[in-house]
Protein backbone atom coordinates (compact mmCIF):
# COMPACT_ATOMS: atom_id res chain seq x y z
CA UNK A 1 0.00 0.00 0.00
CA UNK A 2 2.83 2.34 1.11
CA UNK A 3 4.88 0.75 -1.50
CA UNK A 4 2.16 1.54 -4.25
CA UNK A 5 1.86 5.11 -3.54
CA UNK A 6 5.44 5.89 -3.34
CA UNK A 7 5.64 4.34 -6.72
CA UNK A 8 3.22 6.69 -8.32
CA UNK A 9 5.33 9.67 -6.49
CA UNK A 10 8.60 8.00 -7.96
CA UNK A 11 6.88 8.00 -11.42
CA UNK A 12 5.11 11.09 -11.45
CA UNK A 13 8.35 12.81 -10.49
CA UNK A 14 10.23 11.66 -13.36
CA UNK A 15 7.60 13.63 -15.68
CA UNK A 16 8.08 16.76 -13.83
CA UNK A 17 11.46 17.19 -14.11
CA UNK A 18 13.35 18.37 -17.43
CA UNK A 19 16.50 16.17 -17.09
CA UNK A 20 14.40 13.16 -17.96
CA UNK A 21 12.63 14.83 -21.32
CA UNK A 22 16.09 15.52 -22.26
CA UNK A 23 17.40 12.02 -21.51
CA UNK A 24 14.41 10.69 -22.94
CA UNK A 25 14.86 12.91 -26.09
CA UNK A 26 18.18 11.90 -26.80
CA UNK A 27 17.33 8.41 -26.29
CA UNK A 28 14.72 8.17 -28.45
CA UNK A 29 16.65 10.06 -31.38
CA UNK A 30 19.57 7.91 -30.86
CA UNK A 31 17.87 5.00 -30.89
CA UNK A 32 15.80 6.19 -34.15
CA UNK A 33 19.02 7.03 -36.09
CA UNK A 34 20.92 4.22 -35.41
CA UNK A 35 18.09 2.16 -36.03
CA UNK A 36 17.13 3.38 -39.71
CA UNK A 37 20.65 3.66 -40.34
CA UNK A 38 21.51 -0.04 -39.41
CA UNK A 39 18.46 -0.76 -41.46
CA UNK A 40 19.71 0.69 -44.21
CA UNK A 41 22.98 -1.31 -44.20
CA UNK A 42 21.06 -4.33 -44.33
CA UNK A 43 18.96 -3.42 -46.99
CA UNK A 44 21.91 -2.16 -49.04
CA UNK A 45 24.65 -4.82 -47.92
CA UNK A 46 21.87 -7.57 -48.13
CA UNK A 47 22.66 -9.22 -44.55
CA UNK A 48 21.25 -12.47 -44.42
CA UNK A 49 22.75 -14.24 -40.84
CA UNK A 50 21.78 -10.97 -38.80
CA UNK A 51 18.56 -9.17 -38.21
CA UNK A 52 18.65 -5.71 -38.10
CA UNK A 53 17.46 -5.98 -34.07
CA UNK A 54 20.56 -8.43 -33.80
CA UNK A 55 22.92 -5.93 -34.86
CA UNK A 56 21.54 -2.92 -32.93
CA UNK A 57 22.47 -4.54 -29.84
CA UNK A 58 25.57 -5.68 -31.01
CA UNK A 59 26.02 -1.93 -31.79
CA UNK A 60 28.28 -0.20 -28.70
CA UNK A 61 25.13 2.51 -28.72
CA UNK A 62 23.41 0.26 -26.32
CA UNK A 63 25.56 0.78 -23.87
CA UNK A 64 26.46 4.18 -24.54
CA UNK A 65 22.95 5.10 -23.90
CA UNK A 66 22.92 2.79 -20.65
CA UNK A 67 26.19 4.85 -19.61
CA UNK A 68 24.15 7.84 -19.63
CA UNK A 69 20.82 7.19 -18.34
CA UNK A 70 21.57 5.33 -15.69
CA UNK A 71 23.85 7.88 -13.63
CA UNK A 72 21.13 10.72 -15.01
CA UNK A 73 17.50 9.06 -14.00
CA UNK A 74 18.46 7.89 -10.46
CA UNK A 75 21.65 10.20 -9.15
CA UNK A 76 18.43 12.30 -7.68
CA UNK A 77 16.61 9.63 -5.97
CA UNK A 78 18.23 9.85 -2.35
CA UNK A 79 20.69 12.81 -3.32
CA UNK A 80 18.02 15.16 -3.43
CA UNK A 81 15.78 13.97 -0.57
CA UNK A 82 18.97 14.50 2.03
CA UNK A 83 19.45 17.86 0.76
CA UNK A 84 15.46 19.14 0.71
CA UNK A 85 15.41 17.28 4.20
CA UNK A 86 12.58 15.51 2.95
CA UNK A 87 13.67 11.98 3.86
CA UNK A 88 12.62 12.86 7.07
CA UNK A 89 8.85 13.83 6.20
CA UNK A 90 8.57 10.54 4.06
CA UNK A 91 10.01 8.24 7.17
CA UNK A 92 7.94 10.34 9.38
CA UNK A 93 5.15 8.87 8.24
CA UNK A 94 4.15 5.08 8.45
CA UNK A 95 6.54 3.60 6.14
CA UNK A 96 9.57 1.11 6.34
CA UNK A 97 12.71 1.76 4.70
CA UNK A 98 12.43 -0.96 2.38
CA UNK A 99 9.07 0.75 0.94
CA UNK A 100 11.05 3.30 0.05
CA UNK A 101 13.82 1.67 -1.35
CA UNK A 102 11.95 -0.75 -3.33
CA UNK A 103 9.58 2.34 -4.68
CA UNK A 104 12.45 3.83 -5.42
CA UNK A 105 13.93 0.89 -7.28
CA UNK A 106 10.94 0.16 -9.25
CA UNK A 107 10.11 3.66 -10.20
CA UNK A 108 13.66 4.01 -11.98
CA UNK A 109 13.53 0.71 -13.76
CA UNK A 110 10.18 1.75 -15.24
CA UNK A 111 11.49 4.83 -16.44
CA UNK A 112 14.39 3.18 -17.81
CA UNK A 113 11.98 0.82 -19.66
CA UNK A 114 10.60 3.79 -21.00
CA UNK A 115 13.55 5.33 -22.32
CA UNK A 116 13.61 1.93 -24.46
CA UNK A 117 10.41 2.09 -25.58
CA UNK A 118 11.29 4.17 -29.02
CA UNK A 119 13.21 0.84 -30.36
CA UNK A 120 10.01 -0.97 -29.40
CA UNK A 121 7.99 1.31 -31.62
CA UNK A 122 11.21 1.65 -34.16
CA UNK A 123 10.69 -2.59 -34.68
CA UNK A 124 6.87 -2.21 -35.43
CA UNK A 125 7.24 0.86 -37.28
CA UNK A 126 10.08 -1.89 -39.85
CA UNK A 127 7.24 -4.61 -39.72
CA UNK A 128 4.61 -2.64 -40.82
CA UNK A 129 6.58 -1.06 -43.19
CA UNK A 130 8.87 -3.73 -44.55
CA UNK A 131 7.50 -5.80 -47.66
CA UNK A 132 7.63 -8.83 -47.53
CA UNK A 133 6.88 -8.46 -43.85
CA UNK A 134 10.10 -10.14 -42.13
CA UNK A 135 9.45 -12.60 -39.62
CA UNK A 136 8.80 -12.24 -36.21
CA UNK A 137 11.71 -14.10 -33.34
CA UNK A 138 9.47 -14.02 -30.58
CA UNK A 139 12.32 -15.82 -28.33
CA UNK A 140 15.06 -13.26 -29.59
CA UNK A 141 12.87 -10.92 -28.87
CA UNK A 142 11.82 -12.16 -25.57
CA UNK A 143 15.35 -12.83 -24.46
CA UNK A 144 16.45 -9.17 -25.61
CA UNK A 145 13.62 -7.50 -23.35
CA UNK A 146 14.32 -9.74 -20.37
CA UNK A 147 17.76 -8.86 -20.59
CA UNK A 148 17.60 -5.26 -20.86
CA UNK A 149 15.45 -4.90 -18.10
CA UNK A 150 17.79 -7.15 -15.64
CA UNK A 151 21.20 -5.32 -16.69
CA UNK A 152 19.06 -2.44 -15.97
CA UNK A 153 17.67 -3.65 -12.69
CA UNK A 154 21.23 -3.91 -12.02
CA UNK A 155 22.48 -0.80 -12.80
CA UNK A 156 19.59 1.16 -11.12
CA UNK A 157 20.08 -0.67 -7.84
CA UNK A 158 24.01 0.59 -8.40
CA UNK A 159 22.55 4.25 -8.96
CA UNK A 160 20.42 3.98 -6.30
CA UNK A 161 22.92 2.51 -4.22
CA UNK A 162 25.37 5.83 -5.17
CA UNK A 163 22.56 8.00 -4.56
CA UNK A 164 22.22 7.02 -1.19
CA UNK A 165 25.58 8.04 -0.06
CA UNK A 166 25.93 11.89 -0.39
CA UNK A 167 23.25 14.30 -0.48
CA UNK A 168 25.35 15.66 -3.78
CA UNK A 169 23.07 14.58 -6.95
CA UNK A 170 26.48 15.44 -8.46
CA UNK A 171 28.70 12.83 -6.77
CA UNK A 172 26.10 10.48 -6.99
CA UNK A 173 25.97 10.77 -10.61
CA UNK A 174 29.90 10.56 -11.14
CA UNK A 175 30.00 7.64 -8.67
CA UNK A 176 26.82 5.61 -10.37
CA UNK A 177 28.90 6.18 -13.61
CA UNK A 178 32.17 5.01 -12.14
CA UNK A 179 30.71 1.88 -10.85
CA UNK A 180 28.40 0.62 -13.80
CA UNK A 181 31.25 1.31 -16.09
CA UNK A 182 34.03 -0.73 -13.85
CA UNK A 183 31.22 -3.41 -13.86
CA UNK A 184 31.20 -3.46 -17.50
CA UNK A 185 35.00 -2.82 -17.71
CA UNK A 186 35.60 -5.79 -15.64
CA UNK A 187 34.73 -8.82 -18.52
CA UNK A 188 36.64 -6.05 -21.02
CA UNK A 189 40.08 -7.58 -19.68
CA UNK A 190 39.27 -11.12 -21.79
CA UNK A 191 40.48 -9.03 -24.45
CA UNK A 192 43.53 -6.78 -23.50
CA UNK A 193 44.82 -9.35 -21.01
CA UNK A 194 46.71 -12.74 -21.60
CA UNK A 195 44.55 -15.04 -19.41
CA UNK A 196 43.93 -18.46 -19.31
CA UNK A 197 40.58 -20.20 -20.35
CA UNK A 198 39.24 -21.11 -17.19
CA UNK A 199 39.57 -17.65 -16.00
CA UNK A 200 38.27 -16.56 -19.95
CA UNK A 201 35.06 -18.57 -18.80
CA UNK A 202 34.76 -17.33 -15.11
CA UNK A 203 34.36 -13.83 -16.51
CA UNK A 204 31.78 -14.60 -19.07
CA UNK A 205 29.77 -15.25 -15.76
CA UNK A 206 30.07 -11.56 -15.22
CA UNK A 207 29.96 -10.47 -19.15
CA UNK A 208 27.13 -8.13 -19.70
CA UNK A 209 28.19 -7.42 -23.25
CA UNK A 210 28.09 -11.08 -23.55
CA UNK A 211 24.76 -12.12 -21.98
CA UNK A 212 23.39 -9.29 -24.14
CA UNK A 213 24.90 -11.04 -27.21
CA UNK A 214 23.22 -14.48 -26.11
CA UNK A 215 20.07 -13.28 -25.21
CA UNK A 216 19.67 -11.18 -28.96
CA UNK A 217 20.61 -14.57 -30.31
CA UNK A 218 17.33 -16.16 -28.56
CA UNK A 219 19.51 -18.42 -25.71
CA UNK A 220 18.03 -18.98 -22.69
CA UNK A 221 20.80 -19.12 -20.00
CA UNK A 222 20.09 -19.43 -16.27
CA UNK A 223 23.13 -18.26 -15.11
CA UNK A 224 23.19 -14.51 -16.13
CA UNK A 225 19.67 -14.11 -14.75
CA UNK A 226 20.34 -15.54 -11.06
CA UNK A 227 23.44 -13.62 -11.57
CA UNK A 228 21.96 -10.44 -12.24
CA UNK A 229 18.35 -10.98 -9.72
CA UNK A 230 20.74 -11.87 -7.10
CA UNK A 231 23.67 -8.95 -7.27
CA UNK A 232 20.42 -6.12 -7.94
CA UNK A 233 18.39 -7.89 -4.36
CA UNK A 234 22.28 -7.52 -2.66
CA UNK A 235 22.48 -3.83 -3.72
CA UNK A 236 19.38 -3.10 -2.78
CA UNK A 237 19.50 -4.53 0.82
CA UNK A 238 22.54 -3.08 1.17
CA UNK A 239 20.74 0.67 -0.06
CA UNK A 240 18.62 -0.45 2.60
CA UNK A 241 20.87 -0.59 5.22
CA UNK A 242 22.89 2.40 4.52
CA UNK A 243 19.76 4.56 5.04
CA UNK A 244 18.41 3.15 7.75
CA UNK A 245 22.61 3.60 9.10
CA UNK A 246 22.07 7.25 8.00
CA UNK A 247 19.01 8.02 9.85
CA UNK A 248 19.91 6.47 13.26
CA UNK A 249 23.30 8.01 13.12
CA UNK A 250 22.32 11.33 11.64
CA UNK B 1 0.29 10.01 25.72
CA UNK B 2 3.94 11.13 25.64
CA UNK B 3 5.99 8.80 28.06
CA UNK B 4 9.82 10.00 28.44
CA UNK B 5 12.34 8.60 30.94
CA UNK B 6 15.61 8.95 31.36
CA UNK B 7 16.02 9.80 27.63
CA UNK B 8 19.25 10.72 26.97
CA UNK B 9 20.49 11.41 23.24
CA UNK B 10 24.40 11.12 21.58
CA UNK B 11 25.71 12.82 18.69
CA UNK B 12 29.20 11.58 17.64
CA UNK B 13 30.31 11.45 21.31
CA UNK B 14 28.09 15.10 22.06
CA UNK B 15 25.66 14.66 24.66
CA UNK B 16 22.58 16.50 23.04
CA UNK B 17 19.92 15.42 25.33
CA UNK B 18 21.25 13.97 29.08
CA UNK B 19 18.92 12.10 30.81
CA UNK B 20 15.29 13.51 30.62
CA UNK B 21 12.38 12.55 31.81
CA UNK B 22 8.36 14.18 31.69
CA UNK B 23 5.10 12.98 30.32
CA UNK B 24 2.82 14.71 28.39
CA UNK B 25 -1.24 13.85 28.69
CA UNK B 26 -4.06 13.19 26.25
CA UNK B 27 -5.37 16.64 25.33
CA UNK B 28 -2.65 18.59 26.47
CA UNK B 29 -0.70 21.92 25.14
CA UNK B 30 2.62 21.70 25.78
CA UNK B 31 5.36 24.58 24.78
CA UNK B 32 8.65 23.13 24.45
CA UNK B 33 10.97 26.40 25.06
CA UNK B 34 14.60 26.60 25.19
CA UNK B 35 17.62 27.87 23.58
CA UNK B 36 18.81 27.03 20.15
CA UNK B 37 21.03 23.89 20.50
CA UNK B 38 19.18 22.99 23.70
CA UNK B 39 17.96 19.74 22.73
CA UNK B 40 14.33 20.43 21.33
CA UNK B 41 14.58 19.25 17.95
CA UNK B 42 16.22 15.88 18.86
CA UNK B 43 13.57 15.41 21.59
CA UNK B 44 10.74 16.11 19.01
CA UNK B 45 12.64 13.73 16.49
CA UNK B 46 12.56 11.17 18.78
CA UNK B 47 8.99 11.21 19.76
CA UNK B 48 8.34 11.50 15.46
CA UNK B 49 9.88 7.99 15.70
CA UNK B 50 12.86 9.63 13.19
CA UNK B 51 16.09 9.13 15.67
CA UNK B 52 16.36 6.30 18.23
CA UNK B 53 17.11 7.26 21.81
CA UNK B 54 20.75 6.29 22.93
CA UNK B 55 19.67 5.95 25.98
CA UNK B 56 16.32 5.40 27.99
CA UNK B 57 12.54 4.40 26.86
CA UNK B 58 10.40 6.67 25.24
CA UNK B 59 6.52 5.94 24.40
CA UNK B 60 3.82 7.61 22.39
CA UNK B 61 0.42 6.68 22.64
CA UNK B 62 2.17 3.70 24.64
CA UNK B 63 4.24 2.07 21.94
CA UNK B 64 7.93 2.31 22.31
CA UNK B 65 9.42 4.53 19.76
CA UNK B 66 11.90 2.26 18.80
CA UNK B 67 10.47 -1.42 18.95
CA UNK B 68 6.83 -0.04 17.71
CA UNK B 69 7.95 2.47 15.08
CA UNK B 70 5.21 2.32 12.45
CA UNK B 71 2.54 2.78 14.96
CA UNK B 72 3.78 5.77 16.78
CA UNK B 73 3.98 7.57 13.50
CA UNK B 74 0.59 6.15 12.88
CA UNK B 75 -0.55 7.97 15.45
CA UNK B 76 1.62 11.18 14.95
CA UNK B 77 1.73 14.62 12.88
CA UNK B 78 5.12 15.73 12.84
CA UNK B 79 6.15 19.09 11.41
CA UNK B 80 10.00 19.07 11.48
CA UNK B 81 12.14 22.41 11.41
CA UNK B 82 12.15 24.05 8.25
CA UNK B 83 9.26 22.49 7.06
CA UNK B 84 10.58 20.17 4.24
CA UNK B 85 7.94 19.32 1.43
CA UNK B 86 8.31 18.06 -2.39
CA UNK B 87 8.67 21.23 -4.29
CA UNK B 88 7.48 19.92 -7.80
CA UNK B 89 4.42 18.65 -6.54
CA UNK B 90 1.45 20.78 -6.14
CA UNK B 91 -0.61 21.27 -3.09
CA UNK B 92 -3.60 19.58 -3.46
CA UNK B 93 -1.47 16.65 -5.04
CA UNK B 94 1.06 16.43 -2.17
CA UNK B 95 -1.45 16.73 0.30
CA UNK B 96 -3.61 13.89 -1.21
CA UNK B 97 -0.25 12.18 -1.40
CA UNK B 98 0.78 12.38 2.44
CA UNK B 99 -2.95 11.06 3.18
CA UNK B 100 -2.45 7.98 1.25
CA UNK B 101 0.80 7.39 2.27
CA UNK B 102 -0.70 7.88 6.12
CA UNK B 103 -3.69 4.87 5.50
CA UNK B 104 -6.19 7.67 5.02
CA UNK B 105 -9.13 5.36 3.76
CA UNK B 106 -9.75 5.84 0.10
CA UNK B 107 -13.07 7.45 1.09
CA UNK B 108 -12.02 9.39 3.63
CA UNK B 109 -9.00 11.10 1.17
CA UNK B 110 -11.14 13.62 -0.22
CA UNK B 111 -12.84 15.08 2.80
CA UNK B 112 -9.49 14.88 5.22
CA UNK B 113 -7.75 16.94 2.16
CA UNK B 114 -10.55 19.38 1.71
CA UNK B 115 -10.62 19.82 5.80
CA UNK B 116 -6.91 20.99 6.24
CA UNK B 117 -6.80 22.78 3.75
CA UNK B 118 -9.91 24.81 4.96
CA UNK B 119 -8.30 24.50 8.56
CA UNK B 120 -5.10 25.91 7.07
CA UNK B 121 -6.48 28.71 4.54
CA UNK B 122 -4.47 27.06 1.63
CA UNK B 123 -7.79 26.99 -0.87
CA UNK B 124 -6.28 30.24 -3.36
CA UNK B 125 -3.17 27.99 -3.54
CA UNK B 126 -4.73 24.26 -3.90
CA UNK B 127 -3.17 24.12 -7.42
CA UNK B 128 -0.44 25.73 -7.21
CA UNK B 129 3.17 24.03 -7.41
CA UNK B 130 5.11 24.05 -3.67
CA UNK B 131 8.51 25.81 -4.97
CA UNK B 132 6.36 28.37 -5.56
CA UNK B 133 5.01 29.20 -2.52
CA UNK B 134 6.17 31.47 -0.04
CA UNK B 135 7.29 30.82 3.23
CA UNK B 136 4.10 30.89 4.89
CA UNK B 137 2.25 29.39 2.76
CA UNK B 138 4.64 26.49 2.78
CA UNK B 139 4.52 26.66 6.46
CA UNK B 140 1.10 25.97 6.49
CA UNK B 141 0.96 23.33 3.61
CA UNK B 142 3.47 21.01 6.50
CA UNK B 143 0.58 22.23 9.42
CA UNK B 144 -2.14 20.53 7.32
CA UNK B 145 0.35 17.79 5.81
CA UNK B 146 0.80 17.12 9.75
CA UNK B 147 -2.96 16.92 10.31
CA UNK B 148 -4.40 15.18 7.63
CA UNK B 149 -4.10 11.76 9.15
CA UNK B 150 -6.28 13.17 12.21
CA UNK B 151 -3.69 12.01 14.31
CA UNK B 152 -3.63 11.74 18.02
CA UNK B 153 -1.16 14.06 18.96
CA UNK B 154 0.95 16.85 17.07
CA UNK B 155 4.47 17.29 17.30
CA UNK B 156 5.50 20.34 15.75
CA UNK B 157 8.80 22.28 15.34
CA UNK B 158 8.68 25.82 15.68
CA UNK B 159 5.65 25.79 13.42
CA UNK B 160 5.22 29.83 13.25
CA UNK B 161 9.07 30.84 12.39
CA UNK B 162 8.89 32.85 9.36
CA UNK B 163 5.44 34.24 9.28
CA UNK B 164 4.03 37.43 9.50
CA UNK B 165 2.37 38.73 12.91
CA UNK B 166 -1.02 38.23 10.84
CA UNK B 167 -0.59 34.63 9.93
CA UNK B 168 1.39 33.80 13.74
CA UNK B 169 -1.78 34.94 14.84
CA UNK B 170 -3.95 32.66 12.52
CA UNK B 171 -1.61 29.99 13.54
CA UNK B 172 -2.25 29.92 17.18
CA UNK B 173 -5.76 30.66 17.05
CA UNK B 174 -5.70 26.92 14.81
CA UNK B 175 -3.46 25.61 17.34
CA UNK B 176 -5.90 26.90 20.23
CA UNK B 177 -8.75 25.11 18.64
CA UNK B 178 -6.90 21.82 17.28
CA UNK B 179 -5.85 22.02 21.20
CA UNK B 180 -9.80 20.86 21.92
CA UNK B 181 -9.12 17.40 20.56
CA UNK B 182 -5.48 16.96 19.98
CA UNK B 183 -3.10 16.52 22.31
CA UNK B 184 -0.16 18.74 20.85
CA UNK B 185 3.87 20.00 21.99
CA UNK B 186 5.25 22.84 19.97
CA UNK B 187 8.33 24.38 20.20
CA UNK B 188 8.86 28.18 19.60
CA UNK B 189 10.81 30.97 20.11
CA UNK B 190 7.85 33.07 20.71
CA UNK B 191 6.98 33.33 24.38
CA UNK B 192 3.94 35.21 23.88
CA UNK B 193 2.65 32.60 21.62
CA UNK B 194 3.28 30.44 24.47
CA UNK B 195 1.72 31.82 27.09
CA UNK B 196 -1.32 32.52 25.33
CA UNK B 197 -1.78 28.94 23.63
CA UNK B 198 0.02 26.09 26.01
CA UNK B 199 -1.36 24.99 29.08
CA UNK B 200 2.16 23.55 30.36
CA UNK B 201 5.67 24.60 29.41
CA UNK B 202 8.73 22.61 29.42
CA UNK B 203 12.00 24.85 29.48
CA UNK B 204 15.19 22.91 28.10
CA UNK B 205 18.81 23.75 28.42
CA UNK B 206 21.73 22.36 27.65
CA UNK B 207 19.74 19.10 27.54
CA UNK B 208 18.68 18.82 30.66
CA UNK B 209 14.61 20.18 31.95
CA UNK B 210 14.88 22.81 33.97
CA UNK B 211 11.24 23.84 34.50
CA UNK B 212 7.68 22.59 33.65
CA UNK B 213 4.89 24.11 34.31
CA UNK B 214 2.05 26.48 33.75
CA UNK B 215 3.58 29.63 32.18
CA UNK B 216 2.00 31.97 35.06
CA UNK B 217 3.26 29.71 37.50
CA UNK B 218 7.13 29.63 36.17
CA UNK B 219 6.60 33.50 35.99
CA UNK B 220 6.30 33.15 39.67
CA UNK B 221 9.72 31.50 39.70
CA UNK B 222 11.23 35.64 38.65
CA UNK B 223 11.83 37.08 42.08
CA UNK B 224 8.96 36.73 43.28
CA UNK B 225 6.51 37.20 39.94
CA UNK B 226 7.56 41.29 39.12
CA UNK B 227 8.10 43.95 40.73
CA UNK B 228 6.98 47.55 41.38
CA UNK B 229 7.85 50.75 39.09
CA UNK B 230 7.62 53.71 40.87
CA UNK B 231 9.50 56.99 40.12
CA UNK B 232 9.08 60.05 42.54
CA UNK B 233 10.93 63.15 42.99
CA UNK B 234 13.79 62.39 45.40
CA UNK B 235 17.43 61.79 45.82
CA UNK B 236 18.02 58.15 44.65
CA UNK B 237 19.78 57.14 47.55
CA UNK B 238 17.71 57.92 49.84
CA UNK B 239 14.86 56.37 48.09
CA UNK B 240 16.39 53.21 48.38
CA UNK B 241 17.03 53.69 52.39
CA UNK B 242 13.84 54.39 52.75
CA UNK B 243 12.10 51.74 50.74
CA UNK B 244 13.81 48.79 52.06
CA UNK B 245 12.49 49.47 55.54
CA UNK B 246 9.46 48.56 54.43
CA UNK B 247 8.42 45.23 55.65
CA UNK B 248 8.22 42.10 52.84
CA UNK B 249 10.47 44.64 50.70
CA UNK B 250 13.40 42.32 49.42
CA UNK B 251 15.23 44.48 46.97
CA UNK B 252 15.57 48.09 45.19
CA UNK B 253 16.78 48.76 42.41
CA UNK B 254 17.56 52.87 41.10
CA UNK B 255 20.08 53.94 38.39
CA UNK B 256 22.18 55.79 40.24
CA UNK B 257 23.68 57.32 37.54
CA UNK B 258 20.32 58.84 36.08
CA UNK B 259 20.07 62.63 35.63
CA UNK B 260 17.68 64.90 36.64
CA UNK B 261 15.16 65.14 39.95
CA UNK B 262 13.21 62.12 39.14
CA UNK B 263 14.04 58.77 40.65
CA UNK B 264 12.81 55.20 39.18
CA UNK B 265 13.04 52.71 41.18
CA UNK B 266 12.13 48.96 40.95
CA UNK B 267 10.88 47.46 43.61
CA UNK B 268 11.19 43.67 44.82
CA UNK B 269 8.84 41.92 46.73
CA UNK B 270 8.78 38.66 49.01
CA UNK B 271 6.55 36.37 46.67
CA UNK B 272 2.61 36.64 46.38
CA UNK B 273 3.08 39.73 48.77
CA UNK B 274 1.52 43.32 47.48
CA UNK B 275 3.65 46.23 48.68
CA UNK B 276 1.84 48.58 46.64
CA UNK B 277 -0.25 50.13 49.86
CA UNK B 278 2.94 50.00 51.85
CA UNK B 279 4.66 51.85 49.18
CA UNK B 280 2.06 54.59 49.04
CA UNK B 281 2.27 55.30 52.95
CA UNK B 282 6.38 55.69 52.03
CA UNK B 283 5.82 58.08 49.43
CA UNK B 284 3.33 60.21 51.59
CA UNK B 285 5.49 60.22 54.91
CA UNK B 286 8.24 61.79 52.86
CA UNK B 287 5.76 63.98 50.94
CA UNK B 288 7.89 62.69 47.42
CA UNK B 289 5.85 63.96 44.26
CA UNK B 290 5.03 60.68 42.55
CA UNK B 291 4.11 60.22 39.04
CA UNK B 292 4.08 56.08 38.67
CA UNK B 293 3.19 53.44 40.40
CA UNK B 294 2.96 50.16 38.99
CA UNK B 295 3.30 46.48 39.18
CA UNK B 296 4.93 45.47 36.54
CA UNK B 297 4.08 42.01 36.01
CA UNK B 298 6.94 39.11 35.27
CA UNK B 299 7.04 37.97 31.61
CA UNK B 300 7.75 34.33 30.44
CA UNK B 301 11.17 35.96 28.07
CA UNK B 302 12.15 36.75 31.86
CA UNK B 303 11.60 33.57 33.30
CA UNK B 304 13.37 31.71 30.05
CA UNK B 305 16.40 34.11 30.31
CA UNK B 306 16.25 33.49 34.35
CA UNK B 307 16.00 29.66 33.54
CA UNK B 308 18.59 29.14 30.40
CA UNK B 309 21.04 31.92 31.21
CA UNK B 310 24.00 30.88 33.18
Amino acid sequence: MAFWTLYKRELNSYFQSAVAYVVLFVSALAQGLVFAWLTGRVIDANYKDQSVMQLFFNFPLFWILLFVQIPLITMRVFSEEFKLGTIEMLLTAPVTEWDVVLSKFFGAVSFFLVLWLPIVLDLIALQIFSNPEPPVYWSQLGMTALTITLVGGFYVSIGIFSSVLTKNQIIAGALCFVFIFGAFCLALQKWVAHLDSATLDRISYISLLEHLQNAVLGIFDTRPIVFYVSMTAFMLLVTKTILEGRRLQS
Amino acid sequence: MIEVENFSKSYAGFRAVQGISFHVDKGEIVGFLGPNGAGKSTTMKVLAGYLPPTDGKVSVAGFDVVNDSIEVRKRIGYMPENVPLYTDMRVNEFLRFRAELKKVTRRKIKDRVESVKQLCSLKDVENKIIGTLSKGYRQRVGLADAMVHEPDLLILDEPTIGLDPNQIRAVRDLIKDLGKHHTILLSTHILSEVELTCGRVLVINRGRIEASDTPANLTKLVRGGGSIALEVKAAGAEVVAKLKTVPKVDDVEVDLTAEGEWTHAKIFAEPGVDVREAVYRVVRQNDWPLRELTRVKATLEEAFVELTQD
